[in-house]
């Protein structure tokens, strides 16, 4: 820095003129309550359990998929065989939130599209059990959630982008918003 | 019964004047607190301070009514009286000052002839408060800024006091209104254009002397925690705050008053003589915000030596430059 600059303190001024004019410039801060930042489609929030417009249950067929991706094994799942049809039931859907990272793995390897991270993002809870979701919890929160949505709603997770179309299961391809 | 009415009326106009100049003082304070939140926050691209009534005008307010009703806690191990003696010596030393500032030709509190020599006697007690609650506060955060401050005081005030010396020079007197009113004769009006170097010096010494950004070690939040003031809380704290501020308005308002032509303006404005004192302080008010929210603060070994290598030696050459063209002219 030469010494002209150093004695007229040319870089202080530069400064204070850089702050002055941020001074009348408008402020980013965000007044949460009061405004929200829209959120991008795919946010990875609550849990829930896709209702089926046709037949009102979720559509899990218990193939174990997401709970097995999962990487911090929150999803529970139990099934049997119905004894008559040999179909395979659920009978226990459960996940824990608390321990959830949000990855979005299930939603993305669900063959059927039953389980989907919502775009709700304001929740609590004063005890554990509060944040413990059961079925029927999860498809309560999906009944929240839809009612606040634009129908048809579609998740970008039901169809992955990156993975060619053939590799995907057949319900996975043929998705459509609900 | 009428003689003793008679003796006590001036002594009652007294009280009633400081109380006026306290409260005032006291309100600027509180709202000098307001407007470095608002305008750091609008630097910063924020917003400061907004819920507390329209456009968080009541924050002060709210703020005060926080601190008295918080805790007073004592450090275990403290010195208790000098822990409760320290933040009232910051805050009187930087109050009292206010007394000899002259706010316009006929409100000059107690209108000395060593103006100067007061403020700068007491604003160098106000680091005293500074000191001994950075020693009795038995805690090591505290103790490094009591010390850091000590030096820094120190080694500023002589700047200050040296830069002040060109000034007294030219207008040949220390008391503050004589001062500006020399000023108003002086063919440029303020002493800021012929004592361009002294005033330089002395509105870097004033921030330093105010322990206000940059040079603001004594608190350095990212090393000392809050500095000599770490262990006080509630009211106590709130005290120092604003002992703080206070040494703020006092040495912008000895700026504006030996430097920047006190009371006087380019014209009269009629029913408010304190216009163009108050509109110069805000102006230098803003100033040391407006420094606060651009730089960094410095390295101790940068003061020290912007202290004494540069700072001094450039008020010593003001000085002499100053006692030649005076005696030559």
């Amino acid at each position: 820095m030469s010494l002209t600059k150093t004695i007229f303190l040319t870089e202080i001024a530069k400064g204070l003129a850089l702050t002055l004019k941020k001074l009348f410039s408008r402020p980013v801060t965000v007044q949460y309550p009061e405004e929200r930042k829209p959120v991008a489609p795919g946010f990875r929030g609550r849990h829930a359990l896709v209702r089926d417009p046709e037949t009102g249950r979720d559509r899990c067929i218990g193939c174990m998929r997401c709970a097995k991706v999962c990487p911090s094994q929150c999803i529970y799942i139990e099934t049997e065989r119905d004894p008559e049809t040999k179909r395979r039931v659920v009978t226990k859907y459960e996940i824990e939130a608390l321990r959830c990272v949000y990855c979005g793995y299930c939603e993305e390897v669900c063959p059927v599209n039953a389980i989907v991270l919502t775009e709700f993002y304001e929740y609590v809870g004063y005890t554990r059990e509060d944040l413990y979701f059961d079925r029927e919890r999860l498809l309560k929160n999906w009944d929240e959630f839809i009612v606040t949505q634009k129908r048809p709603y579609f998740n970008p997770f039901w169809r992955p982008r990156g993975i060619p179309e053939k590799m995907l299961p057949a319900p996975k391809r043929k998705a459509e918003g609900v | 019964m009428e003689a003793v009415l008679k003796m006590a009326t001036p002594w009652l106009i007294l009280i009633l004047e400081a109380l006026v100049l306290l409260v005032v003082a006291l309100l600027h304070v509180a709202y000098t607190t307001y407007a470095e939140r608002k305008i750091i926050g609008h630097m910063q691209q924020r917003l400061g301070p907004n819920r507390v009534g329209p456009r968080g005008l009541l924050q002060p307010i709210a703020d005060v009514v926080k601190l008295v009703a918080k805790e007073d806690i004592v450090p275990s191990g403290a010195d208790k009286s000098l822990f409760y003696l320290a933040p009232f010596i910051s805050l009187v030393a930087g109050a009292t000052s206010l007394a000899v500032i002259p706010v316009w030709e006929k409100f000059a509190l107690a209108n000395v002839n060593v103006g100067l020599l007061v403020i700068l006697a007491m604003s160098s007690l106000s680091s005293y408060g500074i000191i001994l609650s950075g020693w009795a506060s038995n805690s090591r955060y505290a103790f490094l800024g009591g010390l850091r401050a000590s030096a820094q005081v120190i080694s500023y005030e002589v700047a200050m006091a040296l830069s002040l010396v060109g000034v007294m020079l030219m207008a040949g007197s220390m008391n503050l209104s004589e001062i500006v009113k020399a000023q108003v004769a002086s063919p440029f009006k303020i002493y800021a254009i012929p004592q361009i170097i002294g005033f330089f010096v002395f509105m870097v010494s004033a921030i330093a002397e105010t322990n206000r950004t940059p040079f603001d070690l004594p608190e350095a939040e990212s090393e000392l925690v809050a500095g000599y003031f770490v262990e006080y809380s509630g009211i106590r704290f709130g005290l120092f705050y604003l002992a703080e501020y206070f040494g703020m308005v006092v040495m912008s308002a000895l700026a504006v008053t030996c430097f920047l032509g006190g009371w006087a303006g380019p014209f009269e404005i009629p029913g408010i003589p304190f216009f163009w004192f108050l509109v110069k302080l805000y102006a230098l008010i803003f100033f040391y915000i407006w420094v606060r929210a651009t730089l960094p603060r410095y390295r101790y070994d940068q003061l020290m030596g912007l202290g004494w290598k540069i700072l001094i030696p450039l008020a010593l050459l003001n000085i002499v430059i100053t006692g030649l063209i005076k005696v030559l002219v």
